[in-house]
């Protein structure tokens, strides 16, 4: 969309309305139109909300903070001395067997694709959350960006007045050991954090402001801004302008993040928990046109009683995972949205004395569901006591690589830091090709 | 009353390349039946030099619960199954679908009758010990803990004239059954016993891992641990507590002051006066409470997470079962 088009969209609904105009919007990328929430009605317009859900791709990352058991969850060894007590159950999928905690999951497997053979090599919290939050190792000479903030600029509109990165992460543990970031993509990329409440904080407009006086400020800003700016040459000016912009979007879409909006039937599939509750905001937003939410789950951290912390908390993920996955089907995003199930390791087969399981990366499961993604599909295969990876080795650059292809992102495509170019995934990375659609 | 003070000395051990998780006594003799995650039930005469256990049979997931009723050894498992064996003939006799759930625990009343099984469907079942029909269904315990997830029935016991059976939960919640109506005979509330992290780790940990009557059986003790402060580890303080269970009034606290971990088995002495607690984190403890005097006369580190104890019959022999180990230890006095 130009932003001439942008600058004369009133943003009533009857404007939005407008079919014919709103379907030649869509044609010159309509996304960064149905990114403002002031257009959020038009999305219960079938035809319409089908044309921009089709388009645009996005992601929810669940992300498993503190280190879930692939034994437990997609990668279960029953009867191995490693293989703790759980059952594994078939799936949806002849062949493919899940832990007897993932019942729901196990009903919706053609929609997934596991990767049981990540050997990412770091079993350190920080630096596991950092390498698989980022796809690379820490460079001390680059701040690299996370995969938000990447997913935030590829996937992003340039004015949207969404924010394109939203992450949130409410426990306290592990909060700092991968602190979200834009790295060298700088602040224009880097997410809104929720980690206190389910809707962000300060971006209501003030009680004694009438919306009349603040619409009027910031004609008055807007109108003093371009007087400035008339014969400068700035990009400050052109950020500064901008950040306003997207500060009254942002006001506006705090309807998005307010649960009392979506109907009880569709909160209470989602269930009471806050994990839920999280879930089902981060459909709000991706059905907004938010490109990338991270939904953090902490904290699976079991190294004692791993069995009881996974019975309390794996049927949650199932729940919520398979509820998310149906949602999104329901409303035909499914094909354009990814959902990640990911962790900074995985734990150990031995079971140590106090019934848990320490940090492993050595082998160790993520999933990928939905947009660009092969379902109803496994990859590589970890030995008999789930020690070790025996086929399909990939790491870190290998899953994201795979993340980016499935999202229509060339993995090798190049920024530039300065003069260096900074590839997306190190040369030489191959997606996985047998998960992608 | 002259202070005393106990020891414990290691007898004999017995390396297991399981976790042992349940250990049984067949009275006036030195067998004993253990089961573990391997799943097999086995038998072993400890008197002998050189041990060796002899499998029964297997179940299809961790053995958690075993019992003696007569001379049949019954055990439970989470594969939700109740396995009956004949100690005599070392066979299987006959096996009941008991739960749906995982078991956590199994007892057998003191005149050998009647069996109680709890498991993770938070139903206690009472069972005819001979026939393995199906006496009770107790209902009394939340599926789900005020956080909304999953809860577990860990721990049962009777009390030593067999008419009260009591079941403890995750969240600290305690049912005295009276077995001659099957209906609540009273309630406890040990809610230490159960952490909730609501802002650090959002999930939970603890429970009430084990319970015993006295042997007049007007006191309940119940094992666990203390809050926690950080769940990843068993790292709150053992704790016990003690009731005079009709007044629901607590008696005695033990909070721990040396080990953490939690308390798995408790086992009153026969003289009524002391009480056995045994559990552990990555090792174990044995503590030997004095009631009379409301301290611990003995805690011990034990080399491994000890799972369950059983005193022996002349109440001056202990073995514990645990992690990949069997013991025998002599107590002193």
């Amino acid at each position: 969309m130009s932003e001439t088009r942008r600058e004369r969209f009133c943003g009533s609904p009857e404007h939005a309305l407008d079919r014919r105009r709103f379907l030649g919007t869509l044609a010159a990328g309509a996304a960064a139109f149905a990114a403002d929430m002031t257009v959020l009605e038009v999305l219960k317009q079938p035809v319409i909300a089908q044309e921009l859900k089709s388009q645009q791709k996005r992601v929810i990352l669940l992300w498993l903070a503190g280190g879930s058991s692939q034994l437990e969850t997609w990668d279960p060894k029953p009867g191995a001395s490693t293989g703790g007590p759980f059952r594994a159950i078939p799936t949806s999928v002849p062949g493919i067997h899940i832990s007897e905690l993932m019942p729901k999951m196990a009903q919706r497997m053609e929609h997934t694709t596991i990767i049981r053979s990540l050997n990412t090599k770091n079993g350190d919290h920080g630096g596991g959350a950092r390498l698989m939050m980022r796809g690379r190792m820490d460079d001390p000479s680059l701040r690299y960006p996370d995969l938000g903030a990447v997913l935030a600029r590829e996937l992003g509109q340039a004015h949207s007045a969404v924010p394109d990165y939203v992450s949130f992460y409410s426990a306290t543990e592990g909060r700092d050991f991968a602190p979200d970031t834009a790295g060298f993509l700088g602040s224009r990329y880097a997410p809104m954090e929720l980690t206190k409440t389910l809707m962000p904080e300060n971006i209501r407009r003030p009680e004694g402001l009438s919306e009349l006086d603040h619409a009027q400020r910031a004609e008055l800003r807007e109108l003093m801004s371009k007087r400035f700016a008339r014969g400068r040459v700035s990009t400050d000016l052109g950020a500064h302008n901008e950040a306003y912009q997207r500060v009254r979007g942002l006001m506006a879409s705090e309807k998005l993040f307010d649960l009392a909006q979506e109907p009880q039937k569709i909160r209470d599939e989602y269930g009471p928990t806050q994990f839920g509750e999280q879930a089902l905001i981060a459909r709000r937003l991706a059905e907004a046109g938010v490109p990338f939410v991270r939904v953090g789950r902490a904290w699976w951290d079991s190294h004692g009683q791993n069995f009881e912390t996974h019975q309390e908390m794996v049927p949650e993920l199932d729940h919520v995972m398979a509820t998310l996955l149906d949602d999104l089907k329901r409303r035909g995003m499914l094909d354009s949205t990814l959902v990640i199930t990911l962790a900074e390791f995985g734990r150990t087969p031995s079971i140590n004395p106090s019934l848990g399981r320490d940090h492993f990366a050595s082998a160790w499961s993520a999933t990928l569901s939905g947009c660009g993604i092969k379902g109803g599909s496994v990859y590589g295969k970890t030995d008999a006591l789930g020690q070790s990876v025996v086929d399909g080795e990939v790491g870190a650059a290998e899953l994201f690589a795979t993340i980016y292809k499935a999202l229509g992102i060339n993995p090798q495509k190049n920024y530039r830091v300065g003069s260096r170019p900074v590839p997306l995934t190190e040369p030489g990375t191959e997606p996985i090709e047998t998960v992608l659609a | 009353m002259a202070d005393t003070r106990e020891t414990l000395k290691l007898v004999k051990d017995l390396s297991r390349k399981e976790i042992v998780f349940a250990l049984a006594h067949l009275p006036g003799s030195s067998r004993f039946v253990f089961g573990g995650s391997d799943s097999m039930v086995y038998d072993v005469d400890l008197a002998s030099a050189k041990p060796e256990p002899r499998s029964l049979g297997s179940h299809d997931s961790y053995v958690t619960g075993l019992a003696i009723a007569q001379r049949r050894a019954i055990s439970g498992s989470y594969d939700g199954r109740l396995i009956w064996w004949d100690l005599d003939y070392q066979e299987r006799l006959f096996t009941v679908e008991a739960h749906a759930r995982w078991i956590r625990d199994v007892a057998a009343s003191s005149d050998g009758k009647t069996v109680a099984s709890v498991a993770d469907d938070m139903v206690c079942r009472v069972w005819d010990a001979e026939t393995g029909e199906k006496r009770f269904e107790l209902r009394g315990h939340e599926a789900v803990t005020p956080h909304h997830f999953p809860s577990m029935l860990y721990a049962c016991a009777f009390s030593p004239d067999g008419r009260y059976l009591a079941s403890g939960d995750k969240v600290g919640h305690v049912v005295i059954w009276d077995l001659t109506t099957g209906q609540a005979a009273g309630t406890l509330e040990v809610p230490t016993m159960y952490t909730w992290d609501p802002s650090q780790r959002r999930h939970s940990i603890g429970g009430i891992r084990s319970l015993a009557f006295s042997p007049d059986g007007n006191r309940l003790a119940i094992g666990g641990m203390g809050k926690v402060g950080n769940i990843d580890h068993l790292e709150g303080l053992a704790r016990v507590e003690i009731f005079d269970w009709r007044k629901a009034e607590r008696s005695h606290e033990y909070a721990g002051d040396t080990f953490k971990g939690l308390v798995e088995r408790l086992v009153f002495l026969a003289s009524g006066d002391r009480l056995l607690a045994v559990g552990g984190t990555n090792d174990g403890f044995l503590m030997l409470f004095d009631l009379s005097q409301k301290s611990a006369k003995l805690q011990e580190k034990i080399g491994f997470h000890v799972h369950d104890a059983v005193v022996g019959d002349a109440s001056n022999s202990i073995f514990l079962a645990g992690h990949g180990k069997l013991a025998e230890y002599e107590l002193k006095v």
